[in-house]
């Protein structure tokens, strides 16, 4: 149903959206390493990574989020043949709280976290919108982490999940999970130079 | 000789009359004959000229049935061209009104495209019906993990209850059975209740990413709608 080219060109959109959107300072090393289907651990791959950003193996050390504890933000992005659902699974630690919430004395770990990942979604809203014309996202929605293991239900086209380290110390374990109602082929260019960046989406 | 003399006279006037006459006449004839010749001369040259009139005139003539044709074919051409005019200035009218009843129907896309990205807040309103299914989902969740702490308790109970049944000795034996048989039921009720707790998992993955699928779709159609909206303004200003 997904071609394997679509595959990898939905996985360079994620990467480029996870490190445009993730960091929250523009000089923060975003490592990110896919985590093989019924491996113990993350193990790394380093095709497809951004060179600088790839082969340091953080995101596999210990410290990734707890793969079915806490609670994961879900964000669904919709076309006519296929939706695209990205799950991001923080972890709860001081660290994580530390390197997210700053100084932000007004908004939540939740609100926060929700925002980022929210931004993250939306730029790969816009990078699949050059190939898919028409496209709709969801507003994010936290979920227990123990949700993550029954997307198998949804019969899904593509699934892949991403250990991804930012910085020294936080981990984010995110999972793309695509359902296909008909034949998706395109291969993405995500070489263009990002126009924007920084901006605030609303939802 | 009187008489001879006037004879002579009269004879001599009579020669001299004769003689006169002739040379009257001969003049005549010599005035008449160049009269003619000039007359011949004159008659020719008016046969000519009558000759090259007659030609002139069969020239002109042919040159006013020229005329008259192309008179005629320019008539023609002109009637054919009024006709042609007609039926263009029909066209352009036809045109005129079709383009009237476009811009019109563009419009009227325009102003349905608007009124259908009302639709968004129906999508958001399906959407809101999620948030009070998950607080149901929670509800049940809490309440299985309710379930499953007296379940826990339960085990406990039956396990103190089977050791106690030991300690009375023969006298417990029917009572550690009983006890057996509520740690069997209890563990039971752990199972169910784990999977009570899977299948709320699922339900809330299930809800969520079809409630978002609804609102994403929602704004897809939305977005959609706004574009068929944005083209149906550029026909009509086109149209204008």
């Amino acid at each position: 149903m997904i071609s394997s080219q679509a595959k990898d060109s939905i996985e360079r959109i994620f990467y480029k959206a996870a490190q445009a959107r993730l960091p929250m300072a523009p000089g923060d090393v975003c490592g990110i390493v896919a985590i093989k289907p019924n491996s113990a651990g993350a193990k790394d791959r380093t095709e497809g990574l951004t060179e600088g950003r790839a082969g340091d193996g953080g995101a596999s050390r210990a410290g990734k989020p707890q793969t079915h504890t806490g609670q994961v933000v879900v964000l669904t992005i919709s076309g006519i043949l296929f939706r695209l659902m990205l799950l991001l699974h923080f972890n709860e630690d001081d660290s994580t709280r530390d390197y997210f919430v700053k100084d932000d004395a007004q908004s939540t770990f939740e609100e926060i976290v929700a925002e980022i990942s929210n931004l993250c979604c939306g730029a790969m809203n816009q990078e699949l919108l050059r190939y898919f014309p028409d496209l709709g996202m969801s507003t994010p929605y936290m979920l227990s982490a123990q949700c993550v293991p029954h997307l198998e239900d949804l019969k899904p086209s593509y699934l892949s999940s991403y250990a991804i380290q930012l910085g020294d110390s936080v981990h984010i374990v995110a999972t793309l999970c695509v359902c296909a109602d008909g034949p998706i082929d395109f291969v993405a260019d995500v070489t263009a130079v990002e126009e924007s960046s920084g901006e605030l989406e609303l939802f | 000789m009187t008489q001879s003399y006037f004879v002579a006279a009269l004879m001599s006037s009579v020669v001299t009359a004769i003689l006169a006459y002739l040379i009257h006449r001969f003049y005549a004839a010599r005035a008449a004959a160049r009269l003619r010749e000039e007359s011949d001369v004159r008659i020719d040259a008016l046969a000519q000229t009558h000759a090259r009139r007659t030609e002139e005139t069969g020239q002109e003539e042919q040159a006013r049935q020229a005329l008259e044709a192309a008179i005629a074919d320019l008539r023609d051409d002109l009637a054919r061209q009024i006709a042609t005019t007609d039926e263009v200035r029909v066209a352009l009218k036809t045109a005129v009104e079709e383009k009237d009843q476009w811009t019109q129907q563009a419009k009227q896309i325009a102003d349905e495209a608007s009124r259908l990205k009302s639709l968004a807040a129906t999508f958001e309103r399906w959407h809101e019906q999620m948030i009070s299914l998950m607080t149901q989902n929670q509800d049940m969740h809490a309440k299985n993990h309710e379930l499953s702490a007296i379940v826990r308790h339960v085990v406990i109970v039956s396990l103190n209850a089977s050791i106690e049944a030991a300690r009375a000795g023969p006298a417990g034996r029917g009572f550690a059975v009983v006890a057996s048989e509520v740690r069997e039921l209890a563990a039971r009720s752990e199972e169910l209740s784990k999977s009570y707790r899977n299948s709320l998992h699922r339900n809330d993955l299930t809800t969520t990413t079809t409630f978002q699928d609804i609102q994403a779709g929602g704004k897809m159609i939305t977005a959609s709608l706004g574009s068929v909206e944005a083209l149906a303004h550029q026909l009509q200003s086109k149209l204008h």
